[in-house]
């Protein structure tokens, strides 16, 4: 008697379990697709080679850099009608000295025309500020050393080198973080795609190429003088607003492919 | 590319098949590692724990790994420093320097704190920069000051080293050595230095030896009148962070401030608990007294006002810092000597694992 009930349900159940779960799969095949991220350092109109290139500020200092990486996370894809999709757990480390992460791939996306993307330059407050290092796996493992071991907390960029239009030359370095007001330096980028369109279907992989200026950690809304900075090692109102400068005007929409 | 973001995905499965592992390690095949570390049992007088002791199981196999870790200079960027250089059992895990001494000779900013009831902490150094007892061992490793290693450079060191291999391997199963285990591992060690056994924790639990003299008792009232306002509960602080008068200004170290960029931060340092003062000297945030009763003098006549310097250091009539008489500092120096607990500064489990081999019987001993 008691058993009777739940196997009544069960095969009712079963034929709509079955025919329900074919629908998803073919649903899913059909209604998601990958973007594939691509990133190109420059520095104004040269690609960034490590420790050559000489990068020059809209006030023409010049500077060099040894290293330059920087964490995109929170990637959101939207559409015209405004409606967007928030990929989840996506954090991606992207250094210069590492082919490899220069690009990274976002599965699970809506199929659709997308005719924007933002996200975060650096690493949400509510993940950076966990305590358990189980929770930072894969690019947020703090071996990358890309995090704060004496004030808790990713690096969200790092930009190391040397200003050489001072006389002598000094070291530069640029350590921006912080999550916690009024030192909060999780800012937004929305590079815009003109009009284009990025197109997600099953079985393609549109390509978003992405330009990313080094200048433009120090141009923008607060342009820095080389010749007066001492650098950025800890959250601060000046990271701030480094971190201002390169949401502003760092990232740019090289090329949208769909192939 | 896809691959890049397949192999993330695999890291963070592994990371929570790890945890799972973690709770439920050698439930039957290596049932020896499921051996509580006793230590972590919750005294009487004490408040809750704050580490989450579940997410880091404590059993014997792991906690060992980890006082080998602590005590491993290896793991310093010249094989000179480890955790234990600094960190003494007998001087309650400090030095005995005003200032920590580091690789190649470095001197850090801040004097070594004791390691204690570190379960019990909200947030870690002197400035509270660091939020979490797993990643608090980060900063000295990194510091370039104290063991001056990257953290993947440790990482490979002890994938290079087998019998740590074999060792990590046991409790966590195969695959490399990568942060989660080796600071989880430190934190078994670092997690059980408790200490709640001092002849005062007697006296207040009403155990055997729990007796305190009449000095000690004058004491104990005037330690609850005057200092249990910062130094409270009986961990001895309430982990606030405070101005206690030390300087007019802060242009070398401006404690809390350094981290919260705040100006009302300025000065303002960790309430350090009392618990084994008296083997901790020197003392303050940069060492600058040398004994207990230098502090104590500081405190009656010695602090010096600024903006921030705590209410709690400014008396009604306007006098700074908390009068006593040289007889009530002789009385509160009688109580904190009652503070020392030979049970976390002796006792062999906490000492270096070759030290510690030789007072503990070997299989082959047993039977003598």
């Amino acid at each position: 008697m008691n058993n009777r009930f739940p196997t009544l349900l069960g095969l009712l159940v079963l034929p709509l379990a079955l025919f329900s779960s074919c629908k998803k799969d073919s649903d899913t095949l059909d209604s998601t697709g990958s973007v594939n991220f691509t990133v190109r350092n420059v520095a104004g109109a040269q690609d960034l080679a490590l420790n050559t290139t000489a990068a020059t500020t809209a006030a023409g200092e010049k500077f060099t850099v040894s290293t330059f990486e920087y964490y995109l996370s929170n990637i959101k894809f939207t559409k015209a009608d405004g409606t967007t999709y928030a990929a989840p757990d996506t954090y991606f480390l992207v250094n210069q000295e590492k082919p490899a992460s220069l690009s990274f791939t976002v599965p699970g996306v809506p199929a659709g025309d997308y005719t924007g993307v933002s996200f975060l330059v650096g690493v949400d407050a509510q993940k950076t500020g966990l305590t358990d290092p189980v929770t930072f796996t894969g690019d947020l493992n703090q071996a990358n050393n890309m995090y704060w071991t004496w004030n808790s907390g990713h690096i969200f960029l790092k930009l190391e080198g040397t200003i050489t239009s001072t006389t002598p030359s000094k070291p530069l370095t640029c350590h921006i973080g912080g999550y916690t007001d009024p030192n909060n330096a999780i800012v937004t980028a929305a590079p815009a795609f003109n009009g284009a369109k990025l197109t997600v279907q099953a079985g393609h992989t549109p390509q978003l190429a992405l330009k990313a200026d080094v200048t433009k950690v120090f141009d923008g809304p607060n342009p820095v003088a080389l010749s007066t900075f001492t650098g950025a090692h800890m959250p601060s109102a000046q990271s701030v607003q480094l971190a201002r400068n390169y949401a502003a005007g760092m990232f740019s929409v090289e090329k949208i492919t769909t192939e | 590319m896809a691959a890049r973001r397949r192999t993330w995905w695999v890291g963070q499965r592994i990371s929570w098949l790890l945890l799972a592992t973690l709770g439920i390690a050698g439930s039957a095949a290596v049932a020896h590692l499921r051996r509580p570390a006793a230590a972590l049992a919750v005294p009487a007088n004490f408040p809750a724990l704050v580490y989450e002791v579940a997410k880091n199981q404590p059993n014997e196999a792991t906690f060992e790994l980890g006082r080998q870790l602590f005590y491993d200079p290896r793991l310093s960027s010249d094989g000179t420093i480890s955790c234990g250089s600094c960190h003494q059992q007998s001087r309650a895990f400090t030095d005995g320097q005003a200032l920590a001494l580091g690789v190649a000779g470095r001197r850090s900013a801040r004097n070594t704190p004791a390691l204690q009831n570190l379960g019990w902490h909200r947030s870690f150094m002197a400035d509270g920069g660091v939020r979490g007892l797993e990643l608090q061992a980060l900063a000295p490793l990194t510091s370039p000051q104290e063991m001056n290693e990257p953290l993947a450079d440790a990482l490979a060191k002890l994938n290079a080293d087998p019998e740590y291999r074999r060792r990590f391997a046991a409790i966590y199963g195969p695959g490399k050595i990568d942060t989660p285990q080796f600071l989880k591992a430190l934190a078994q060690f670092t997690s059980a230095l408790i200490s709640a056994d001092s002849r005062y924790d007697k006296y207040v639990r009403h155990e055997p030896g729990g007796t305190l003299t009449a000095p000690e008792q004058r004491g104990l009232a005037l330690f609850q009148q005057k200092c249990s306002g910062c130094h409270a509960t009986d961990l001895f602080t309430d982990e606030s962070f405070r101005n206690n008068g030390l300087d007019r200004t802060f242009p070398v170290d401006s404690g809390r401030a350094h981290i919260s960029q705040l100006p009302a931060d300025a000065g303002r340092f960790r309430v350090p608990s009392l618990r084994n003062v008296a083997r901790t000297a020197p003392y303050m945030h940069d060492g600058r007294f040398a004994t207990l009763p230098e502090v104590l003098a500081h405190y009656a006549h010695g602090v010096r006002p600024s903006r921030t310097l705590d209410p709690l250091l400014r008396q009604p009539d306007g006098r700074l810092g908390l009068p006593m008489s040289a007889q009530e500092q002789q009385a509160l120096l009688a109580f904190l000597n009652t503070l020392t607990d030979n049970s976390l500064l002796t006792n062999p489990r906490f000492a270096p694992p070759s030290v510690a081999a030789r007072h503990q019987p070997t299989l082959a001993g047993v039977g003598r």
